[in-house]
């Protein structure tokens, strides 16, 4: 496995009584782009706060970079791009303002012209001051100041809320665009898991502060499946199967939402069960992920081997 | 060459599922013959915004499927259909498929002429287009 660029290590936040995060462990190697994803108020943006140390923690740590987050230094600063939830840039700036202003704190590979040329592509006035802009604008110019100063690791929380299909396209273009360049690493957080899918590696969910899945897309896509068995008499009142998240009984049918279950293992449970047939219905992204976080008996960590 | 491939981010088939069968049908039309050459993996994921171990991921299906060929250095290129390799189980689950659509068809009450008739028109749709472009060399 390559290096990692990020990790965290029991990663806990209390506000007060209540628990925010909840002993997150991840590790996240070098190179890819990973989809962080949880229902609102879940813990996502606490989560990337400790990250970078905006946030002190109750227990537990995090690194960035090999550097510990309560400790980051300038020159691991430097290195490290930030996108804050709704793009908070001072107002009273105008954008070569803001890019003079930001350029000060990455001296040393700050690009110019990559910035001149997308808020060029984005028809946007640099004289124009931040206040005077529309969010969809502002959301650019976040996304140009992030990028040009090339990060090693850009860590973006829910960049593209509220904004319109061609300006998250725009965002998914400059993460892929970034990931190109050798050894660029991305987390980002999103409600649309249409964008997620798109360019995402890895995934990481969380609920309530607790993580729930961390591997890559395709093994979630692959492991959260649901089943429909038809039965000739009545449904079993017993349903012992593994991996099982949900149970719905609908007259003679049964439907499971599973995690993880192998087809094999499914057939096998099937006919143990006296089924008469059983159907693996597929599922989207956001249907897999809604059934995923939506309350159950047995929550369990997903994390798929690695291959 | 066109861009042909659409992305439906949130179907219920994953994103690389997507390339990988838009590609196949490309060859099966025709629209890519024999020696023709994929884009490269990284233009291809800039172009179509997706991750580009997705597309990595759809040419490595392809490439087991025997539809293309990787030369080291030089890129994927679409391989020579008499190289391609069709064994009993291949054509054995060709045949499950159509009994799936058969069953459909007579559901909707269609008899078997009207199968038959169906089947052939819609096969014209992949011959057609590659004629054409034979006609066009």
């Amino acid at each position: 496995m390559s290096e990692i660029v990020l990790e965290t290590e029991g990663l806990t936040k209390y506000y007060g009584d209540s628990l925010a995060v909840d002993h997150l462990d991840l590790e996240i190697p070098r190179g890819c782009i990973c989809g962080f994803v949880g229902r609102n108020g879940a813990g996502k943006t606490t989560a990337i706060k400790l990250m970078l140390g905006l946030l002190e923690p109750t227990a537990g740590s995090s690194r960035l970079l090999g550097c510990d987050s309560s400790a980051l230094t300038p020159a691991i600063r430097q290195r490290i791009g930030y996108v804050t939830e709704g793009h908070r840039l001072f107002r009273w700036m105008s954008i070569a303002g803001l890019e003079k202003f930001q350029r000060a704190f990455f001296p040393k590979q700050w690009d110019d012209k990559f910035f001149t040329d997308m808020i060029e592509y984005f028809d946007l006035p640099k004289k124009k001051k931040i206040k005077h802009l529309s969010n969809g604008q502002r959301a650019q110019v976040s996304l140009a100041l992030a990028l040009a100063p090339n990060p090693e690791l850009l860590i973006m929380d829910d960049p593209t809320l509220g904004l319109d299909a061609a300006i998250r396209r725009q965002f998914l273009e400059g993460m892929i665009g970034l990931i190109m360049r050798e050894g660029r690493t991305v987390l980002f957080s999103s409600h649309i898991l249409g964008d997620v899918e798109r360019v995402s590696e890895r995934i990481v969910v969380i609920d309530k502060g607790i993580l729930r899945a961390y591997c890559s897309l395709e093994q979630f896509q692959e492991a959260v499946k649901k089943v429909i068995f038809t039965f000739a008499d009545s449904v079993p009142n017993e349903v012992n199967i593994d991996g099982l998240l949900h149970c719905k009984r609908i007259e003679k049918q049964l439907e499971l939402t599973l995690v993880g279950t192998d087809d094999e293992q499914i057939a096998e449970w099937a006919k143990s069960a006296g089924a008469e047939n059983h159907t693996i219905v597929k599922m989207s992204l956001e249907d897999q992920f809604i059934e995923f976080t939506a309350p159950a008996n047995q929550k369990r960590l997903f994390k798929w081997e690695e291959r | 060459m066109p861009l042909w491939i659409q992305i439906l981010p949130g179907s219920d088939e994953p994103i690389y599922v997507q390339v990988t069968e838009q590609i196949s049908e490309a060859i099966a039309r025709g629209q890519l013959a024999s020696g023709d050459k994929l884009p490269a993996v990284r233009k291809l994921a800039s172009e179509l915004v997706i991750n580009p171990n997705t597309v990595a991921r759809a040419y490595s299906r392809l490439e087991q499927a025997g539809l293309v060929t990787t030369k080291t250095g030089s890129g994927t290129f679409v391989s020579d259909p008499k190289m391609r390799r069709s064994d009993a189980a291949d054509i054995n689950m060709l045949a499950e498929r159509m009994d799936t659509l058969i069953t459909r068809g007579l559901n909707l009450g269609m008899g078997e002429q009207d199968l038959i008739r169906l089947f052939e028109s819609r096969l014209t749709k992949f011959s057609k287009k590659s004629n054409k472009r034979k006609e066009e060399k």
